[in-house]
């Protein structure tokens, strides 16, 4: 299970700028950008208790929301999901895997942490360049990008 | 006289738990390092202790958000803290120690004790370690903050440290009753209404970004020798007042 | 591969060298025909893990074979042999200085010096790089390069308490212009991914991050140097350690995964397109914070006799090192693992980070179990150290590694190298006229990045927690002064906030003279540092300090050239300043292909780290003008020759020539100042270095918010010395003081017959205004000048 989490639009500003400057320092003019943080849960645990991990743990009340499923931001253009790979120490993904057995009293196999990013851009070409060029290392990232 | 016992609470990566021991040791209490494993355990009572301390760090790498893990760990022992607090015993939350506070919804206070507040990524979006001028706020019930001047200076050093309420009433509950102890006079992170430190309503728990105990002697200071004027600083008064208030 | 292996005995040397760049070991033809012939003594074919345990324990990176190797020096006629240059030169000056506050030298995994007044405190200091990983994977490779240097810490003698970390790194200009080649990042990039990798790690931990540089130059573009360093206090009865026969073999903190295969050999090889994902790790500080929680606990308690951390090379160094004596059994089925799909030879040599090893008696065992549950810190219990001088390592019985320890130790085989002074055309012709006046010059001088406001950078590190930060990096009135040295009160270590005690660091740099001359570099970059440590109010008699050598391949005879007579110049100036050498790293092979495979390769770069006591750290001083009214003074002798300033950088002068240092009159001098500081008449310092006596004016000026009005005629000088080489020449042993005003008469009472002159007083006015003689040089308003050295680096 993938449990993403989004900041609220109003609180969103920030990071939104931060990332869109960034893009811009490699080229690449962004439209507009929401970002997400991914959580994947690797368990058999029921939706509802994976819920309850999106709404009491992963999630900031006041500033976040979190989606079982893939939201929809609005944003016309491209989805970047980037992950650690495999043979790279998630460092976050470990500890939240201990705190997931604190709030469920249950540990899941492994959770991995990862980021997508919504772009609103040009080509996937140049966006794949500029994501490339600021975003992620080869040497330790995977990533992808899909159209929406 | 009697020395309090100041139970000073650290789990993984709480780092400012030595130099905080050592502030309330300064000021005549009697500090004890616990760990949340040790609480978790029933090896130790948070209610045999006369003091509480949240120190600063970044407590389970502070992944997820600051804070967060270790909030999540305290709440099987909900029940404790809150009576702790309930009882009119002093509570401090230093920056990390704050953004416990705040995820566990002991502060700012409310009747569901739900998180009603936060403390977000800086507005310039990462860590930031400087000294920051801070306006003390008279009319609060705090107990911390009794006997400073109007300004003073305290180095803040964190990455999530945006005050943000979103209900009106939560945040008119503060203004109101003055539990806003400390603002920013240059606000380092985008706060809303420049606030660096809020109390309960009685005033003895209280959670802070800067830290006090950084600048509780007047070498600490980065304008030094010329900013010299006796030997303890700002901070002092915080755990001195906490010190004075349960003896 | 395997069957290359069955036949190791008879293969030819091409056969060894494809075996050895299949397996990325990184060894020389040498190296491999004494493996063959070591193996064919004992009559059997070697197995994987045993040539792997063979290639870790004789790198670069863990043997430091050119450093200590034999080299032939050439310079011009004159030709001088060196057995072991290391020894010759660094280690040499430490055995003459035979200083009896050395409690550990060059031995351990990092140097101790008696600390404080009690007789209980050692200070431990190291410092290391980590070039190449920093190059790949900029955030990864500065993480675990600060998580490497702070287990050097906790891994001396029984363990010392880190309290503070130290960082100095040299990028590419942000501003380059030339092409890179294909997957190599910009120095933008590289400098973002370091400067986040030391933020999150040494903020996660807990370790104020408060000394260190930036240096910008183009010779780093390709390869970027990252030097990390940590000290540490340890109680003097700690620091002696010695694995006992029948102690269990004990591994804590992080898991062992495939993610760190071939670190150590990696250190060596050229950075190309094919590296492995293997090679590049992640930081898990609060693995290592943990780790750092349980041992002092268990340190204290004596629940062990020897602790070591697991660094390049992983088990197969740090069990070897410890056994060295004893041997070890290890039984590799017992380690913790990342995953289960490593191979038993990959265990043994695995990287995988926050790792120590601990030599634990049978009976503290549970106890030691007890603190690290405690801690949540992960453990195992590997084996044990038997007293047979046997390794013997295996995996679910089967044998992995079966060898003496004295051939891993004794066995390698060490090669002459070439060495020859490199050819530089010296000019020391007057400057040519300059176009801009001096105050133009002063603004754009300040705004240069070698130059210009860090503190985009060093507010992202906390370089408070602990405490005990009293000398800050950012200091003076606004709290935003360019500090020369840190000065820590270690309280949160010693427990004890009635004892004043210190200690400052600093650091002394210059590859931009070691272009021209790396013989004066080595002297200019202690006497900087030494420098550095006076203006903090240091006892600079006691001044300790590391060598840390980066240098291009060593099979350039220029290069190893470069390197002798840094090395000599170390040993001089160790010699006559009278600071030991204590601990020291090195690294080779930083050059790289640019995008047309042209070599790239990095100037010599020493880095000199140096640490003395402040007996009184509530009287240490910092930069800034304190006093309107208060007298100014200029200490030592301004020198021509504008060979590696920035002025040359900005506008070319014609002149390269490095001034000769006086290292006997520095020391003469700097012992006076010493005394008048002691005595209470100094309430500001600042070194001269980078920009010249007016960057240091102006920064004294605009970090206390006083201007000063200051006429530079009686300021000591060579003859010939223009008004351009006395405001941005860098000549050394220079620094410039504020005197408190009532007490002139006994500072120059004790600066009597030294070159130390009155320039002026320190104003209430923001305005810096500089005159020499009837030349009046530049009147500039302290706002603009702090406007233009306030730069946002990141």
């Amino acid at each position: 299970m993938i449990i993403e989490i989004r900041t609220k639009e109003k609180y969103a500003a920030n990071e939104e700028r931060g990332f869109i400057g960034r893009m811009a320092h490699a080229g690449l003019k962004v439209r507009a950008a929401r970002l997400s943080r991914l959580y994947r849960v690797d368990a058999g645990f029921s939706r509802a208790e994976f819920g309850r991990l999106g709404a009491d743990l992963l999630t900031d009340r006041i500033t976040e929301t979190y989606s079982l499923s893939r939201p929809r931001p609005g944003i016309r253009g491209w989805r970047v999901e980037v992950w650690l790979k495999d043979s790279a120490t998630d460092v976050v993904g470990e500890s939240v895997r201990g705190a997931v057995a604190d709030v469920l009293g249950k540990e899941p196999q492994a959770v991995r942490f990862g980021h997508a990013y919504y772009v609103a851009c040009g080509s996937r070409a140049a966006l794949r360049r500029a994501v490339e060029k600021t975003l992620v290392n080869g040497i330790i990232n995977k990533f992808a990008i899909e159209k929406i | 006289m009697k020395r309090p016992r100041a139970i000073i609470l650290r789990g993984t990566a709480t780092n400012c738990d030595i130099e905080t021991a050592s502030s309330f040791k300064y000021v005549g209490a009697e500090p004890e390092l616990v760990h949340i494993n040790q609480l978790l355990a029933g090896e130790r009572k948070v209610l045999d202790y006369d003091l509480m301390a949240f120190p600063g760090g970044f407590s389970y790498g502070d992944d997820i958000s600051a804070g967060k893990i270790y909030a999540v760990k305290m709440a099987k022992l909900a029940g404790d803290f809150k009576a702790f607090i309930k009882g009119g015993r002093p509570v401090i939350g230093i920056c990390n120690g704050f953004q416990i506070l705040v995820k566990t919804g002991l502060l700012p206070a409310n009747r569901a004790n739900a998180q009603v507040s936060t403390l977000y990524t800086n507005d310039c979006g990462h860590f930031i370690a400087k000294w920051a001028r801070l306006r003390v706020n008279k009319k609060s019930p705090c107990i911390f903050t009794k006997g400073l001047p109007d300004e003073i200076e305290l180095p803040v050093a964190h990455g999530e440290g945006k005050f943000i309420v979103e209900d009106k009433r939560e945040l008119a509950a503060i203004t109101g009753g003055d539990l806003h102890a400390l603002t920013y006079a240059d606000n380092p992170n985008g706060s809303m209404l420049d606030i660096a430190g809020i109390c309960s309503p009685a005033g003895t728990c209280f959670g802070l970004m800067p830290h006090p105990e950084r600048n509780f002697f007047a070498w600490q200071h980065p304008d030094r020798p010329a900013a010299q004027r006796g030997a303890e600083a700002a901070g002092y008064q915080f755990f001195r007042n906490a010190v004075d208030y349960v003896r | 591969m395997n069957d290359l292996l069955l036949k190791f005995n008879t293969l030819s040397k091409n056969q060894l060298r494809r075996l050895d760049r299949a397996c990325g070991w990184s060894l020389n033809a040498d190296e491999l025909a004494e493996a063959q012939r070591q193996f064919r003594r004992m009559g059997r074919a070697p197995a994987r893990g045993e040539l792997e345990t063979i290639a870790q324990t004789w790198s670069e990176h863990c043997k430091h074979k050119t450093f200590s190797g034999p080299v032939t020096f050439r310079d011009g006629g004159k030709v001088k042999k060196y057995k072991n240059l290391f020894k010759e030169t660094i280690v040499r000056a430490t055995k003459t200085l035979n200083k009896k506050w050395c409690l550990s030298v060059f031995t351990d995994n990092a140097g101790i010096v008696e600390f404080g007044h009690s007789g209980k405190w050692g200070l431990a200091f190291k410092a290391e790089t980590h070039n190449h990983p920093c190059a790949v994977e900029p955030y990864g490779g500065a993480e675990t390069g600060v998580g490497g240097v702070i287990r050097d810490i906790l891994g001396v003698g029984l363990g010392a308490k880190p309290v503070l970390n130290t960082d100095t790194f040299c990028f590419g200009r942000l501003d380059s212009k030339q092409k890179l080649p294909k997957n190599a990042h910009s120095p933008e990039r590289i400098m973002r991914g370091v400067v986040e990798g030391v933020r999150d790690y040494g903020n996660r931990i807990g370790i104020p991050t408060a000394a260190g540089g930036i240096y910008f130059d183009e010779g780093y573009l390709l390869n970027p140097l990252v030097y990390v360093g940590c000290a540490g206090l340890i109680p003097v009865d700690k620091i002696h350690k010695e694995v006992k026969p029948g102690d269990l073999i004990v591994s804590i903190g992080g898991r062992t995964g495939r993610d760190g295969i071939h670190g150590a050999t990696f250190s060596s090889a050229n950075i190309d397109e094919d590296v492995s994902a293997s090679a590049v790790q992640i930081g898990h500080a609060v693995n290592e914070k943990k780790a750092l929680d349980a041992l002092m606990r268990a340190r204290d308690l004596g629940l062990y006799n020897a602790v070591t951390d697991c660094g390049a090379g992983g088990f197969s160094s740090a069990i070897g090192e410890l056994g060295s004596e004893t041997g070890a059994r290890v039984r590799l089925e017992k380690a913790l693992l990342k995953d289960t799909r490593i191979e038993p030879w990959e265990i043994w040599v695995s990287e995988s980070q926050e790792r120590m090893i601990l030599s634990v008696p049978k009976a503290k065992l549970k106890r030691l179990a007890a603190i690290l549950d405690a801690e949540n810190c992960e453990y195992c219990v590997l084996g044990d150290f038997p007293g047979d001088g046997r390794l013997r390592v295996t995996w679910e019985g089967e044998s992995v590694v079966d060898l003496p320890m004295a051939f891993l130790h004794g066995g390698v085989p060490n090669f002459e190298k070439e060495a020859r002074r490199r050819a530089v055309r010296i000019s020391s012709k007057p400057p040519a006229a300059r176009s801009l006046s001096y105050g133009e010059l002063l603004r754009r001088t300040l705004a240069h990045p070698n130059v210009c406001s860090r503190h985009s950078v060093i507010t992202q590190y906390d370089h408070e927690v602990q405490g005990g930060t009293v000398g800050k990096p950012l200091q003076g009135r606004y709290g935003d002064g360019p500090g020369d040295a840190a000065v820590i009160w270690p309280h949160a270590a010693t427990l004890d906030q009635s004892d004043f005690c210190g200690f400052a660091v600093s650091h002394g740099f210059n590859p931009a003279l070691g272009r021209v001359d790396p013989y004066q570099m080595a002297l200019h970059s202690v006497d900087e540092a030494v420098r550095n440590l006076l203006c903090a109010g240091a006892d600079v008699s006691r001044t300790a300090i590391l060598d840390n050598f980066c240098a291009a391949s060593p099979r350039d005879p220029r290069v190893m050239g470069d390197l002798v007579l840094a090395a000599e110049g170390c040993h001089d100036a160790a010699l006559t300043y009278g600071a030991p050498f204590i601990s020291g790293k090195d690294s080779f092979y930083n050059q790289s292909r640019d995008a047309d495979g042209k070599e790239y390769p990095i100037p010599i770069s020493l880095l000199i780290s140096a640490t003395a006591p402040v007996a009184d750290v509530r009287r240490s001083l910092t930069i800034n003008f304190k006093e309107p009214g208060d007298p100014v003074y200029l200490a030592g002798d301004s020198l021509r020759g504008l060979g590696g300033s920035v002025y040359n950088e900005l506008s070319p002068s014609g002149n390269n020539a490095v001034a000769a240092l006086d290292m006997k009159g520095a020391v003469k001098l700097y012992a006076a100042l010493s005394r008048a500081m002691a005595a209470g008449c100094v309430r500001a310092a600042h070194d001269v270095s980078q920009g010249g006596l007016a960057v240091t004016l102006a920064e004294m000026a605009f970090s206390g918010g006083y201007g000063a009005s200051l006429d530079l005629r009686a300021a000591a000088r060579e003859r010939g010395l223009t008004p351009t080489e006395l405001l941005f020449g860098e000549s050394p042993a220079r620094l410039v003081l504020e005197v408190a005003k009532g007490r002139e008469g006994d500072f120059l009472r004790l600066v009597r017959g030294l070159p130390v002159a009155g320039l002026g007083c320190v104003k209430e006015e923001p305005v810096l205004a500089v005159r020499d003689g009837g030349t009046e040089l530049f009147t500039e308003d302290l706002a603009g000048l702090k406007a233009s050295w306030r730069k946002e680096l990141i």
